[in-house]
């Protein structure tokens, strides 16, 4: 029987702001058909010197203060500068140049192009290499955090391109409300009320019911009760525990550490790893909402419009944006007994081949698998590509995967 | 048959924990978001509008850094979310 028929559960953790070459581009030299770094790669500073990529990412304060990430400043990254208008070019090559407008610094501004050694990231890299690792999954917006965790819950942000609030008027329900329409289960779980959710105005308001903490997440994990779908966010913030206890920021965005979000990961995954049952049923998608205005060196996709436009004035670069293009790429890995160990899913960088992934195939892939695709959708989700098709008719023998150990 | 490998984590430095660090944007918008939803929800629900009412006194503009945001998320969470203060099995 195919993994995919034995598939129960589906786990989405999302964490924040990296990109995929700062994170996974190391791999590359030991890992080829990983689309990471060669060494080579660059990017001009304001003086004109070229800064080649440096492996010598620090797990903090290298990226304080916060890279630029929002519209304006990705449309620089990814265009290097030039001009709004017909004919120009996808280059890569601004990102010296946008971090330079935080820093001040020429020197510090070069810290964007860091990348990490792959031994550094033991859980991240492990996951990728062991199980299946994306060369083409895309943030869904060229920009910041809430519009794109919106594609993650809906397929699409209704036309927001940044941290605005807004309110969902259309007929488009969220993965979790279609889920339980259809008879089905679903939990969006927050670390703790200190960190909450990042979807408040129309999900943690007018849903409070499919909400959880990242305690009860555990809790389903051992007692058999995980519903068919979650997503879990990490911690978004440094602060006390209800016992004293010092709670870190897990969700590695800038400046936050990144080992405490490497720590979450381990223990997401041992959670599912650990309880057999669980472990031969579910399918756990590790993916990052967005680069944090960190290099990356593949251009992002022409895609499928959902249908919205975002104007000038809300773009912030003069000109409007119509949804036809992905963002930046990201560190994705999904993880299961039933895929092939060391899979790596063409992106780019094999046009014959290639499988492009964008936030939109979450509530895609889900609502395929659950619900055989029955609900209303952005016509950008329902052409995003589902991942499933990954699982095997093999279950690896338990030996043959891996549990994190020395965890918090 | 032979056990699984096991991958040691690495421990994050003692040092990392500063929750005096500055709230950076996406953390101010989130105070944001909450303040929204928070007085939607005294709108439709008068009896949660005394604790309510005081929170939405304070002004976010004065939130500098991750504690700061951490506290006013909590008690705004815990009146948007209230079954998220109980342990999990109790």
């Amino acid at each position: 029987m195919a993994g995919i028929d034995q598939l129960k559960h589906i786990v989405v953790l999302m964490m924040e702001n990296r990109s995929f070459d700062h994170m996974l581009g190391g791999l590359t030299q030991k890992y080829p058909k990983i689309n990471g770094l060669t060494g080579n790669e660059s990017n001009p500073d304001t003086n004109g010197a070229i800064v080649k990529v440096q492996q010598n990412a620090e797990f903090q304060s290298q990226l304080d203060p916060d890279p630029d990430h929002h519209f304006p400043g990705v449309d620089l990254q990814i265009f290097g500068g030039a001009p709004q208008g017909p004919g120009r070019v996808a280059n890569m090559q601004g990102f010296v140049k946008d971090y330079f407008s935080q820093t001040n610094d020429v020197n510090r501004s070069h810290n964007i192009m860091s990348y990490f050694a792959p031994e550094n990231l033991p859980v991240l890299t492990t996951l990728a290499t062991e199980f299946a690792v994306f060369n083409g999954w895309f943030s869904s917006i060229p920009g910041p955090t809430i519009c794109n965790r919106a594609f993650a819950h809906y397929g699409t942000s209704f036309g927001q391109v940044g941290m605005d609030i807004f309110y969902i008027l259309d007929p488009i329900l969220s993965t979790y409300e279609r889920m339980i329409q259809g008879g089905h289960t679903a939990k969006l779980y927050y670390y703790d009320q200190p960190s909450s959710t990042m979807e408040i105005v129309n999900l943690l308001k007018n849903q409070p019911q499919i909400f959880a903490t990242y305690d009860q997440f555990i809790s389903d994990c051992s007692g058999g009760t995980l519903p068919e779908y979650c997503f879990i966010e990490p911690c978004y913030n440094d602060h006390p525990g209800a016992d004293g206890a010092q709670i870190l920021a897990s969700d590695q965005h800038p400046d936050h550490n990144v080992r405490e979000g490497e720590q979450f990961i381990a223990n997401t995954f041992n959670a599912i790893r650990t309880n057999p049952d669980l472990w031969m049923s579910t399918a756990l998608l590790i993916v990052y909402d967005e680069h944090g205005g960190i290099y990356d060196h593949v251009v992002p996709p022409a895609c499928t419009p959902d249908g919205y436009s975002a104007t000038a004035d809300n773009t912030g670069t003069g000109v409007p944006f119509n949804f036809d293009r992905l963002g930046i790429r990201v560190p994705a890995v999904l993880v299961s007994p039933w895929i092939a160990r060391g899979t790596v899913v063409p992106g780019t960088e094999d046009p014959v081949n290639a499988q492009i992934f964008e936030h939109a195939s979450i509530p895609a892939t889900v609502t395929e698998h659950f619900l055989q695709g029955d609900a209303k959708r952005t016509i950008r989700e329902q052409q995003a590509k589902t991942f499933l098709g990954l699982m095997t008719g093999t279950m690896r023998p338990d030996n043959d995967c891996v549990v994190f150990g020395n965890l918090s | 048959m032979a056990p699984s490998r096991v991958i040691s984590v690495p421990k994050t430095d003692p040092g990392a924990y500063n929750p005096k660090r500055p709230a950076g944007k996406l953390l101010l918008a989130q105070a944001a978001h909450l303040r929204d939803a928070l007085s939607k929800h005294v709108d439709e629900k008068p009896a949660d509008s005394k604790e309510a009412t005081e929170i939405l006194a304070f002004d976010i503009a004065s939130i500098k850094t991750e504690a700061d945001v951490s506290n006013y998320t909590q008690k705004v969470t815990a009146i948007l979310h209230p079954q998220g203060a109980k342990r999990p099995g109790k």
